[in-house]
């Protein structure tokens, strides 16, 4: 049994990557508010999910990364739901909706608190929307770290994919605050032949792998 | 693999400051639920809830912490977690090899919610700020038990402390500590009886889990925190033997962030791989102690995953929160106390208010405190917002 890397997506700025290759660009006077840039890239890719227009803008990114990543991959044509995993990492939680909540409970005469932002006042609702699209019913975990740090994320998922709690697992960064965003996914599997392209689930390939492609 | 162990248990609730009254309370099926009077929001006089009875000062002298400036939700889990850590003959030399994995939903967002408009006023820094953060009430802890090796906090919401056993248990599991103090702690808040209250989940009654005529949450605060212990290193020192943690199952039930699929198919395989870690048939669980929230999906998809998971027949299960109040990030914690209480007592916990079961399923928990000399196994469940599904079974040791 093998583990590599089988795929990753990256959304940067205002680029989409797929496994390193750029695919979207939106102009610059499109990209200037977070949602808006994620719904440019929700057109462009022509998906269809109309939930994904309530959704809050981290919930939108991370929908947005694993959609573009998973139906690609073809994992759910060789596992069942339950052995896909999803553990993700980001530093600012869900601070953008918590601020918003925050807000509409503050003022005593303007106090009309919203299901539809309460909701989303925790990063792991974001993997519960990956989880609903994808309909993937393996275990999950939302780590908040400083940075993105392989070093601690590679190993917690070598363990979970070694103990077979899952057969593959969708990882990676996830993160949308108050001085920008970031998302990078990748897919680790089980597999009992060599990949097509392995890339070993290690360390020092995650870190080569989120270093490329570089900001242009 | 390695064994873990249970071998002290802390709580503090609605039921009471430490583990001794809450047992006290429960033998008496007296409700800790209440008028909130510590919150100062607009829903006072609305709605009960599971406050602990105690005021942030009453708490700092319990801890005999009078001015450490402490969050509400620190000083509980402070107490809980000191409890635990003397519940198991543990002192001050050890914490070798030793973590703490601490729970929180809301953190110190009742002290903002204090202070937070004076500070826009003010425009200096005040200390609570650095207090506001979920991981706080964890740090102050670690230092205090005086734990150093491994320290995180998670955030699950109303499955976050159940996770943070599971997170515990592996790390001992896989060889990282010998040592955790695991669970969690929430305070009420403005902030999530408001959030509560906008999704119409909360019942402004005390709820009745199971009931046909169910109507919402009664949300609760406390702190509860078990001590687990590698096999080797509880026998080494002869530590009391509460429970082992048999097993445990995390899945998501991939349907919707609010509501449970309608066969609480998470809640199913989460249960099944639980019992399936454990090497058990579903007819050795002795008792279940339920989610049961008391709203109108959880309690009947609930039911339904029960169904599925023992066809034959449901073990006898309740659900204590008519007791205690939903303490989000604390009630895996509680819980799991409370399941490793009945394991030791041999006492089943009954579902309060309840009467008349749920057409669908119907499903009758158990209705009054019944003795079972022979209680071998407990499983405990929790699901949560974003699909989070998690059980924990307790054995004796």
């Amino acid at each position: 049994m093998e583990t590599s890397i089988t795929a990753t997506c990256a959304i940067r700025g205002r680029q989409i990557f797929l496994n390193g290759t750029l695919l979207f660009e939106a102009p610059e006077d499109t990209a200037a508010d977070l949602s808006d840039f994620l719904i440019a890239g929700y057109r462009h890719f022509g998906v269809s999910y109309p939930k994904f227009f309530k959704m809050d803008v981290l919930s939108k990114l991370a929908f947005l990364t694993a959609e573009l990543l998973l139906p690609k991959a073809g994992l759910q044509d060789r596992l069942r739901p339950a052995d896909i995993g999803v553990v993700l990492t980001n530093r600012s939680s869900s601070l953008l909706t918590d601020v918003v909540h925050q807000q509409s409970i503050a003022e005593p005469a303007s106090h009309f608190p919203s299901p539809a932002v309460f909701v989303y006042t925790l990063p792991n609702i974001a993997i519960g929307e990956i989880s609903i699209r994808h309909q993937l019913t393996g275990e999950n975990s939302l780590f908040v770290t400083e940075s993105f740090e392989p070093a601690m994320l590679v190993p917690y998922v070598s363990q979970l994919l070694a103990e077979k709690s899952c057969q593959a697992c969708l990882c990676g960064w996830l993160e949308a605050g108050l001085t920008g965003h970031e998302a990078f996914f990748y897919l680790v599997e089980n597999h009992a032949s060599p990949a097509p392209t392995p890339r070993p689930h290690r360390v020092p390939d995650v870190e080569l792998l989120y270093s490329q492609p570089h900001y242009s | 693999m390695i064994n873990v162990y249970v071998t002290g248990i802390g709580m503090i609730s609605a039921l009471g400051p430490d583990v001794a009254t809450a047992l006290n309370t429960l033998q008496q099926s007296r409700s800790g639920l209440g008028p909130i009077h510590h919150v100062t929001t607009r829903l006072q006089g609305r709605y009960v809830a599971g406050e602990v009875s105690f005021s942030d000062n009453e708490l700092a002298m319990l801890a005999a912490l009078p001015d450490a400036e402490l969050t509400r939700t620190t000083l509980l889990g402070y107490l809980a977690a000191r409890e635990a850590w003397q519940h198991a003959g543990l002192g001050p030399a050890d914490t070798a090899r030793t973590g703490l994995i601490s729970a929180s939903t809301v953190g110190g967002t009742g002290h903002a919610e204090h202070f937070y408009q004076d500070f826009l006023e003010a425009r200096v820094t005040p200390a609570f700020i650095d207090t506001y953060d979920n991981a706080d009430s964890t740090e102050f802890i670690s230092r205090r038990l005086g734990i150093r090796d491994l320290v995180t906090t998670v955030n699950t919401a109303c499955a976050s402390s159940a996770n943070a056993i599971v997170l515990g248990a592996r790390l001992i599991q896989q060889g990282v500590l010998d040592r955790v103090v695991v669970g969690g702690t929430d305070a009420l808040a403005r902030f999530t009886l408001n959030g509560f209250n906008s999704l119409l989940l909360l019942d402004p009654e005390p709820c009745k889990p199971f009931d046909a005529n169910r109507k919402g949450i009664n949300l609760g605060e406390g702190a509860a925190y078990l001590v687990l212990e590698a096999e080797a290193t509880a026998r080494q020192r002869k530590a009391p033997l509460r429970a082992r943690l048999s097993g445990y199952g995390l899945t998501n039930d991939a349907h919707h962030q609010t509501a449970s699929s309608p066969t609480g198919y998470g809640l199913q395989l989460a249960m099944h791989q639980a019992l399936r870690r454990a090497a058990l048939p579903p007819e050795a669980i002795g008792y279940l102690n339920a989610h049961g929230t008391g709203t109108a999906n959880n309690d009947l998809t609930e039911g339904q995953a029960i169904r599925a998971v023992f066809p034959d027949q449901a073990p006898p299960f309740s659900s204590t929160k008519p007791f205690t109040g939903h303490a989000l990030g604390a009630a895996g914690g509680i819980e799991a106390v409370l399941s490793v209480l009945a394991l030791n007592q041999g006492l089943i916990w009954p579902s309060l208010n309840f009467a008349e079961p749920i057409p669908d399923h119907g499903l009758v928990p158990v209705r009054t405190l019944r003795t079972v000399p022979n209680l071998h196994h407990v499983l405990s469940t929790s699901a949560a917002m974003g699909g989070s599904c998690c059980a924990l079974l307790f054995s004796q040791p």
